[in-house]
């Protein structure tokens, strides 16, 4: 799948200072589940998936998720963090073959 | 003047539904050769040992429904007849082979249409009656019987296929049905949970908005075709080159029209179908019908016209007459299981009640504006041909190939319900 | 873990270290044959795992009790799922989000999967409010279950069943 990493975010169109944001963000990802063969024995190699997104925003790690192969294909993540200042919200995929795949957004006060 | 009005009479019932229509015409309908990709063009490929094998997408079931009606334009076999039935005698129908049967998924499933009790019935529909109780009519065990071998002798108009003619079950497996039925008895037990019995249940409250991308996979694999867009095809050319401004400006408006009659190929067309044959002759690009490629492009092309009302033509005579093509197919009674579109895609049949845990669409309150879609199931877009080759699946016979005349015309007869209603391409379903 | 401060027959260096050793044997012996798990503590363990749900809550928590938090937490999944591949899932806490008390997780887990311990989310008093959600598989009917660890270690739980909508058309 040529697509994969394709990352979207999505913030409010309005912020104001001090206001808890949601977040939303997409990636195109197999998360690649676990197969088994004719026996039903789990076949034996690197499966690839997301297995951390990190959330940073004004230098700091805002929220971080441990994610599985439990989570579907294409996933969102959604999530909150405090608007104190102007600056650029970053999400950092990671999937279990080395993937980093990266999306940003900025917060800006209207 | 009787004669005349009776006519009338006649073509106004068989007309039904809401729009006039026309007889329809075959005599003129041309011929097509494919331009889908080979899973898509509804081949069968006959093996070692005479054995025939559908060539399909994959994962798809392979199975050659030969023996069954297709929506073929050429395909003049009959409806199966109306046939009457007695049950074999010397067997003693045993209630709970006939309970598995009923729930058995390799079969109808029963539950599919029709409620019975049981903790374990999940997830029955509401399309045929509650049968949680049938037992207590006390219906003789030959008019069951026949119910189940063709029920089109007791009620002409049913939609339940004929099974026992059809072959679906064995004489033997109808008499184990029987058996069971004849077990149900009320009073029936106090629903411990609202959701088993469909109709009760919670519909299905979708996959919110489709035009999200933080939300609709499809929106950004429509999205990124614009790089495909501006791509230069092996002749030197790119889309861009003859559309400029972009495809959200160029091709504004364009996909309101779709399906449509294009005179230079005879013929209506989609989107799709239109790509396949335009691409290879400006770009030199080969963009076959259900194609990766072309699906995204169409949503590309369709994004385009998000918000416009879809304006379908359907009063020149080469629309009237492919239109009275696709109603007649819409009400076609095709398949194993002897359905027509218009049995679950109605809401005189079974629109807008539960087939087995899905909630059927009526195809008279516009559904085609929000193809291709994005399938949640497989993480896939599908156009709407793709989701017509699948219905021929439960339905018990061969596809035909995607860009098919048959299927664009009967695309044409669902279009029309959404004209005036805006386009919101790529839609989200399960 | 907080270590006494009293003289002890053993060294903190030395039990830590088997300690550690112990970990690792306890990590292998959760997994059974699944593939996912780091072979030392150094390196990252994966969260999810082959198991029961039984195992992966005893594994991730520790057997620590769990308070019932129906009054705290919202837990947002459709009673239906129309198919397992896609289930939005969403958890709001009703909690202070400051450094003294904050929503420190919040962990997803599906009963049923194969892999039951589906995502946690590590928040911090910057998130604002104690909130996530993503799409999660479910490979049947069964409990969703949101276990929410405050900064205190305290945790809560609320758990709720989603159907799976089985099959195409007919059933």
């Amino acid at each position: 799948m040529s697509d994969i990493g394709k990352v979207r975010l999505r913030l409010p169109s309005t912020i104001k200072v001090g206001d808890v944001v949601q977040v939303r963000c997409l990636i195109i990802h197999p998360m690649e589940r676990i197969e088994r063969d004719k026996a039903g024995k789990i076949i034996d190699k690197k499966y690839n998936y997301i297995n951390k997104v990190v959330v940073t925003y004004l230098g700091k790690t805002v929220s971080t998720f441990d994610t599985t192969q439990s989570v579907s294909e294409n996933p969102y993540f959604a999530f909150t963090l405090k608007a104190t200042d102007p600056g650029t919200v970053t999400v950092t995929f990671h999937d279990t073959l080395g993937g980093k795949y990266e999306g940003t957004a900025q917060i800006a006060f209207g | 003047m009787r004669r005349p009005t009776r006519w009338l009479a006649v073509a106004l019932l068989v007309a039904g539904c809401t729009v006039a229509a026309d007889a329809p015409d075959y005599s003129r309908v041309p011929r097509w050769t494919t331009r889908a990709i080979p899973e898509a063009r509804g081949e069968i490929r006959p093996e070692a040992g005479g054995r025939r094998v559908a060539v399909r997408y994959p994962g798809w079931p392979t199975t050659d429904y030969e023996k069954f009606r297709t929506y073929a334009y050429d395909d003049f076999r009959p409806e199966p007849t109306v046939s009457r039935a007695t049950a074999p005698t010397g067997i003693t129908g045993d209630p709970k082979t006939g309970r598995a049967l009923f729930l058995n998924r390799q079969k109808g499933p029963c539950t599919g249409c029709h409620l019975v009790p049981g903790d374990d019935v999940w997830p029955a529909g509401s399309v045929g009656p509650d049968l949680s109780t049938i037992g207590d009519r006390k219906l003789p065990d030959g008019y069951l019987y026949q119910q189940l071998w063709d029920p089109r002798v007791v009620f002409p108009l049913t939609v339940m296929p004929p099974w026992g003619l059809q072959g679906v079950f064995t004489p033997e497996e109808l008499v184990h049905l029987v058996a069971y039925l004849q077990t149900l008895h009320g009073p029936a037990a106090p629903e411990k949970d609202r959701d088993r019995n469909p109709f009760t249940r919670a519909k299905p409250v979708g996959f919110g908005d489709n035009l999200d991308p933080t939300n609709n996979p499809g929106v950004v694999r429509a999205e990124d075709a614009e790089a495909l867009w501006k791509e230069g095809g092996p002749a030197g050319k790119a889309c861009a080159d003859c559309h400029a401004g972009g495809a959200a400006t160029a091709m504004r408006g364009v996909a309101t029209k779709y399906p449509r009659h294009l005179p230079a190929w005879g013929r209506v067309m989609s989107i799709e179908d239109f790509l396949a044959v335009h691409a290879p002759a400006t770009t030199g690009r080969a963009l076959p019908v259900e194609s990766a490629d072309n699906v995204s492009l169409t949503m590309l092309v369709k994004m385009a016209s998000n918000g416009l009302p879809v304006a379908v033509d359907v009063s020149s005579p080469e629309a009237r007459a492919a239109l009275a093509r696709g109603r007649a197919s819409f009400v076609r009674r095709v398949g194993e299981r002897n359905h027509a579109c218009a049995d679950c895609h109605t809401p005189e049949q079974g629109a807008n009640k539960f087939l087995g845990g899905r909630y059927l669409a009526d195809a008279t309150s516009g559904l085609t504006r929000h193809f291709p879609t994005w399938r949640t199931s497989v993480n896939d877009a599908w156009d709407l041909r793709r989701r017509f080759q699948w219905c021929m699946t439960p339905l018990g016979m061969n596809m035909l190939a995607a860009d098919s005349v048959e299927y664009a015309e009967l695309e044409l007869y669902l279009t029309q319900f959404d004209n005036g209603k805006p386009v919101s391409v790529p839609g989200i379903r399960h | 873990m907080t270590e006494s401060d009293e003289a002890a027959p053993v060294t903190r260096r030395e039990m830590l270290g088997v300690l550690g050793v112990l970990g690792v044997l306890g990590m292998v012996a959760a997994a059974g044959g699944g593939v996912l798990l780091a072979a030392t503590p150094a390196a990252a363990q994966a969260l999810g795992a082959n198991e029961t749900v039984e195992a992966g809550l005893a594994r991730v928590f520790g057997g620590r009790p769990m308070k019932d938090g129906a009054s705290l937490i919202k837990l947002d999944v459709p009673l239906i799922a129309e198919n397992g591949a896609v289930v939005p899932v969403a958890v709001e806490v009703n909690s202070p989000m400051t450094p003294q008390s904050y929503v420190k997780s919040i962990t997803v887990v599906a009963d049923r999967n194969r892999i039951p311990i589906v995502t946690r989310v590590a928040l911090s008093p910057e998130s604002g409010k104690a909130y996530m959600g993503a799409n999660i598989r479910l490979g049947e009917t069964g409990d969703v279950r949101a276990i929410v660890e405050q900064s205190d270690g305290t945790l809560w739980q609320i758990k709720r069943e989603v159907k799976v909508t089985v099959g195409g058309c007919g059933g």
